[in-house]
């Protein structure tokens, strides 16, 4: 078997985020979980991968679980695993909603920015891989300037997943609900999965940092800001799993009434319009100190920090193709 | 012997038979005339019926000729009539084409006049969209800094300061 890419240069780096704060429950417990599968299956299929960790917001007095998570995954190299913890008083410097506990996109794009791969995958902690995904990387055909998407299959939240593999994860019986995906965007849960080549990626400069009024949705307003920047998205053809309907799925009627209320921002924003992150995105001019094995803190700056309102910043979705005409 | 004299209507024995034979002749011959003046009767009958029938016919002819020269003239007429008509309906099409061709620039150029009204009102859409989030930016932003303030004055004056949001 052929190896997929190198060690120096690995073909995918897969990015999360998190806290230690048993969001959901059992956080931890899930993220290992799947991490653990994910990185044997890749391992197993000869591609060369990291893992970019990201810790928002670490938690007072609670071990970060960076530090958790290189304990767990001892095994695995610095360059293999790699962690940043970031500065809490990010995110109050760039609220712009006190309601939203975690800033979840600027996180992911702290990975994007510091991603080594040839393409970089961003995901979520408790995801996993399917056999389809897993060969379709294997054949390292994924093409540069495309925006990969797969669908989420959302299984049973009973399901006993102590000793998880694909025959639990591909049983019909199992699935309770398929996010399906359509063209031309191929939004519905896309911050599960969303990969493209790191040069692409790049020239993206990663989610809206400009709009951080809400969370929700940002993840679909980055396939509309590749879309209209004329990356192609596309179905990669194979599903992710992920155990149970998800928190947000969990917690959306209780703020039906009072959508402005909730912990994720108004789902009624015009998330069709898009934005340009300024030079600085993704914490680009953060300091960064080592503090352990294949972890760095990502210590505060204000330099670091974009003007709280930019907006110049706020783009028209048409407005990236007029300019192209 | 003397001839017997005729005048007392006797006549020799040979002149008899002759005359005899003469009388059966033209018996014979008076029947056959009869017979044939007969048979010409009926040729006669028969020419004169065919005589009437091509009378007859000849008449009926003359009729038809009369009706289709009678109708060939209302067909004339109606011929007349229907190329009135023509150079009517052509002269009407022409209008209604040329109409039709006015209508149909008319047409292009609402369509063309809806296609940018089209794009002005996407534009417009896209516009108010990018507006309203730089609102909700704006507003974010304000309730940031009122927070914020409010934190400060209350440290200040010694108070205790409200949580803003709700951990979740």
């Amino acid at each position: 078997m052929m190896p997929v890419g190198t060690a120096s240069v690995p073909y995918l780096t897969i990015i999360a985020t998190g806290r230690n704060d048993d969001f959901g429950g059992d956080f931890n417990g899930r993220f290992f979980r799947a991490l653990h599968f994910n990185h044997r299956q890749l391992a197993a299929a000869g591609i060369a991968h990291e893992f970019v960790f990201v810790e928002w917001r670490p938690i007072d007095k609670r071990p970060l679980l960076a530090s958790l998570l290189a304990d767990e995954f001892a095994g695995l190299s610095s360059l293999a695993l790699r962690s940043y913890v970031v500065d809490p008083e990010y995110h109050e410097a760039f609220s712009l909603n006190p309601r939203l506990q975690f800033q979840e996109f600027i996180a992911k794009n702290v990975g994007l920015r510091r991603a080594r791969g040839e393409f970089v995958l961003t995901t979520n902690t408790d995801i996993y891989f399917s056999r389809g995904v897993i060969a379709r990387l294997q054949e390292a055909t994924l093409e540069p300037g495309v925006l990969y998407r797969a669908a989420r299959h959302d299984l049973m939240s009973d399901l006993d997943v102590s000793d998880i593999d694909w025959d639990l994860l591909e049983d019909e019986r199992n699935c309770e609900v398929v996010n399906g995906i359509r063209p031309p965007l191929f939004t519905n849960a896309s911050g599960d999965f969303l990969l493209l080549d790191r040069q692409t990626s790049d020239r993206l400069r990663g989610f809206n940092e400009v709009y951080r009024v809400a969370k929700i949705h940002i993840d679909g307003n980055y396939c509309m800001k590749a879309y209209t920047s004329g990356v192609r998205i596309v179905d990669i053809g194979a599903p992710v799993y992920h155990v149970g309907r998800g928190t947000l799925h969990a917690m959306r009627g209780m703020y039906s009434g009072r959508p402005g209320d909730a912990p994720w921002g108004d789902v009624r924003w015009k998330s069709d319009v898009v934005y340009e992150n300024g030079d600085g995105w993704g914490l680009g001019l953060a300091p960064e100190r080592v503090i352990d094995r294949g972890t760095t803190f990502l210590a505060f700056d204000w330099q670091a920090v974009g003007p709280m309102v930019d907006l110049q910043r706020v783009v028209s979705p048409g407005a990236p193709q007029e300019r192209a005409l | 012997m003397k001839r017997p004299p005729r005048i007392l209507g006797l006549v020799r024995g040979s002149s008899y038979d002759a005359l005899t034979e003469q009388h059966s002749k033209a018996e014979a011959r008076a029947g056959r005339l009869a017979q044939q003046l007969e048979e010409t009767k009926a040729d006669s009958r028969g020419w004169k019926g065919k005589t009437e029938e091509a009378t007859s016919a000849l008449k009926k002819a003359q009729d038809a000729a009369a009706t289709a020269q009678k109708q060939l003239r209302q067909a004339e007429k109606q011929r007349d009539e229907q190329s009135r008509n023509a150079r009517k309906l052509k002269d009407e099409s022409d209008k209604l084409r040329k109409l039709q061709e006015a209508r149909a620039a008319e047409l292009a150029l609402l369509k063309q006049r809806l296609a940018e009204s089209e794009r002005d009102l996407i534009v417009a859409r896209e516009q108010l969209m990018a507006i309203e989030v730089k609102l909700d930016i704006l507003e974010g932003a304000a309730n940031v800094l009122d927070g914020r303030t409010r934190d400060i004055a209350t440290r200040r004056s010694g108070g205790v300061g409200t949580e803003s949001g709700s951990a979740v």
